[in-house]
């Protein structure tokens, strides 16, 4: 049987297995449960949406100040619904069974609360610029002259504190806490993984069928599509629910930073997957995996840490430097890319740099774990690791 | 035939091999019985490939076997060995696939095997859910699930209860009468004796008596007469040149004939004792000759 064929067997045994197990099946659901409550959270805060008014008028000025103010409510969020009376009676009586917000009658406005603030500005703008109208018509102004002098060109608003550099900088931040999430989660899985078959002796089994490279190929494989399909799953779910509750408006830059992420998340989780899978292969028992895997856990940890001052200043030299570092840049130049802070040449010299990282790491851990993979008994060195690799070739 | 020939391994300062030839015909059962830690587990995994040999090699139907002859052969080992939190089911399937069996052949002959060996009721349940002799059982079908060849087996009675014994020792004896090539190892030697058309012993690494079962107990050990006397004194064969009692029980006595004794002078002084009720030469159990092989 070939590699690729005996790779493949061992791959949809380990996706499969998993994703028939109960324990992924939960966790999955819990984890897209709180992504979907963090987004909604974010854009019920965030927010307070729009309002909307019911406006009552009876009488032609009065018509015309409601629509002129319904046009210009606009600008503030805020949708008005104008409702004509014929008579002056019902429009009051609508008003103060409270089926408008309020109403123009005459020269009153009534309600039967006092009527909210915003809502009464802007009633009394859009009477101020209909009865100024007025005054300049008799005044022999045309209409359009008229409306010039009334509306000249707004100011332009521009916000200083970029409120999109916010938005931009929540969503590095919780890429950064998925990747950081998914890297151990799925990294310690290939760990789990490799002694589960050490320590139930199932590998001599295997290991008369097939080659052990062929096995650990399919394991990092199987384990690795489950993360990413889970992976792209929550950052869709994610920003799905966020863009509905309006905490965030969907740009095609999103979509980019989501395939930024999941292109990170596969050459991050080669990267430690594969040392994952040594610090997996020199133990026999499970007890004893968490003092060889705790090391790569610890690295992975520090590349998280790295990335909230990264966060606060993209272009410090650590941003930099923990963004080329193959153990940081998994999680470190996603965020840069998200807050848009990394240059392409930047962009490409970590890709490259993490690429080659993992093109010079599998070809060793495959022969330290063919070195290494029937031996049993107590934790070896990692020394011990690497002459049993050269004992291999 | 599958061939060891001249096998070496040592780990560290520890040899476990040391020139070990052996071979195993097909269409037989070789049993392979030696101490603990006389290289029977070592060699077996070398046959299969899992471990290579310092020197020495193995060779399939005459050629040095091949990676890919070697991924071919059925092997049970020591150490039970299966993904406790797979179904028994999709385990078997999943190792026939493995061996290169496509979806269709690998399904039907997990079936077929989790029938014979009389499992199907736990077929949908995880392996850890089994108990430890039915988790022997499914064992034994990873290694026939791809009607191997070759059937290499590391203790596969221990631990079996008698139904179980019976059970593996058909099926054995069915694969070999198929053609194929059966070895395994056991320290129940009565067992060996019974289901084994040759048998192997090992000590301290390489072979130390090999053959059918009843040319070795001929080749092996000096001839032995079992006498029953009637009426006769104790002490009636203590005289007899050459001759050493071996073995006494109130019916009679077990004689060890050496080189220069003769077994018409035993029946002779026999007849003269009294009623002789039995002359009968006496075989060594392979218990016996195992004794006598690796303690030598």
């Amino acid at each position: 049987m070939s590699f690729r064929r005996a790779a493949m067997l061992v791959t949809r045994r380990e996706f499969g297995e998993r994703i028939r197990s109960r324990a992924f099946q939960i966790s999955t659901g819990v984890t897209l449960l709180i992504v979907a409550a963090i987004a909604l959270a974010a854009g019920l805060l965030g927010n307070d949406g729009e309002q909307e008014y019911t406006v009552g008028a009876q009488g032609g000025e009065a018509v015309a100040i409601a629509e002129s103010a319904r046009v210009s409510a606009t600008a503030y969020d805020i949708r008005l619904e104008v409702k004509r009376f014929t008579d002056a009676a019902q429009a009051r009586a609508a008003a103060k069974a409270e089926d408008v917000d309020a109403a123009i009658v005459g020269d009153e406005l009534v309600s039967n609360d006092s009527p909210d603030g915003e809502l009464e500005q802007v009633l009394q703008a859009a009477t101020r610029e209909v009865r100024a109208a007025e005054i300049l018509r008799r005044e022999g102004l045309s209409e359009s002259d008229a409306r010039q002098a009334l509306a000249p060109p707004a100011l332009q608003a521009r916000t200083l504190g970029n409120s999109e550099d916010e938005e931009r900088k929540g969503v590095a931040f919780i890429a950064s806490l998925l990747l950081y999430m998914q890297l151990i989660i799925f990294g310690l899985a290939v760990a789990t993984g490799v002694v589960e078959e050490k320590s139930s002796r199932v590998i001599e089994v295997l290991m008369a069928a097939v080659p052990p490279r062929a096995l650990l190929a399919g394991k990092i494989l199987g384990i690795g599509i489950l993360g990413l399909l889970q992976l792209a799953l929550t950052a869709f779910v994610g920003l799905a629910v966020a863009a509905a509750s309006g905490a965030l408006e969907l740009r095609s830059a999103d979509l980019g930073i989501l395939a930024v992420v999941l292109l990170w998340f596969v050459l991050g989780y080669l990267f430690y997957s594969t040392i994952y899978a040594i610090s997996g292969v020199i133990v026999s028992r499970q007890e004893d995996l968490s003092s060889s895997s705790t090391p790569v856990t610890m690295v992975l940890v520090a590349g998280y840490l790295v990335a909230f001052p990264v966060l606060e200043d993209p272009s410090s030299s650590l941003a930099v430097i923990s963004s080329l570092v193959p153990f940081t840049s998994p999680i470190v130049m996603p965020v840069r890319v998200a807050v848009g802070e990394a240059g392409t040449a930047e962009i490409a010299a970590s890709l490259g740099i993490l690429a080659l990282s993992i093109a010079l790491l599998i070809p060793l851990a495959a022969r330290i774990y063919e070195g290494s993979v029937l031996r049993m008994g107590k934790p070896m060195k990692v020394r011990e690791a690497l002459r049993a690799a050269r004992a291999t070739s | 035939m599958l061939e060891l020939r001249d096998l070496s391994r040592r780990y560290g300062e520890t040899i476990a091999l040391e020139g070990l030839s052996l071979a195993v015909p097909e269409g037989e059962v070789v049993g392979f019985v030696g101490p603990n830690g006389a290289g029977k587990t070592t060699a077996m995994r070398i046959a299969l490939g899992v471990l290579e040999p310092d020197a020495g090699e193995v060779l399939w139907r005459g050629a040095p076997a091949t990676r890919e002859d070697q991924r071919r052969f059925g092997y049970m080992p020591e150490e039970r060995g299966l993904y406790p939190k797979m179904r028994v089911d999709r385990h078997l399937r999943y190792l026939a696939a493995l061996h290169g069996r496509d979806n269709a052949t690998a399904t039907a002959a997990a079936a077929r095997w989790i029938e014979r060996l009389g499992i199907a009721e736990h077929a949908e349940q995880r392996v850890e859910e089994l108990s430890l002799g039915n988790q022997q059982r499914v064992q034994l079908a990873a290694a026939l699930v791809h009607d191997a060849p070759v059937l290499i087996l590391d203790e596969p009675f221990s631990g079996l209860d008698p139904i179980g014994t019976d059970v593996m020792s058909e099926v054995l004896a069915e694969r070999a009468a198929d053609g194929a090539a059966v070895i395994f190892s056991s320290h129940q030697l009565e067992l060996v004796e019974r289901v084994c058309d040759r048998v192997a012993i090992v000590n301290r690494g390489s072979i130390v008596a090999e053959g059918r079962v009843e040319e070795l107990r001929e080749e092996r050990s000096s001839p032995r007469l079992r006498v029953e006397v009637e009426g006769a004194s104790d002490g009636w064969p203590d005289r007899l040149a050459g001759v050493r009692v071996v073995g006494r029980d109130e019916r009679g006595v077990l004689l060890e004939l050496g080189p220069d004794a003769d077994d018409q002078q035993v029946l002779e002084a026999a007849q003269q004792a009294g009623r002789v009720r039995l002359f009968a030469p006496a075989r060594p159990t392979l218990a016996e000759l195992f004794r006598e092989v690796v303690e030598r």
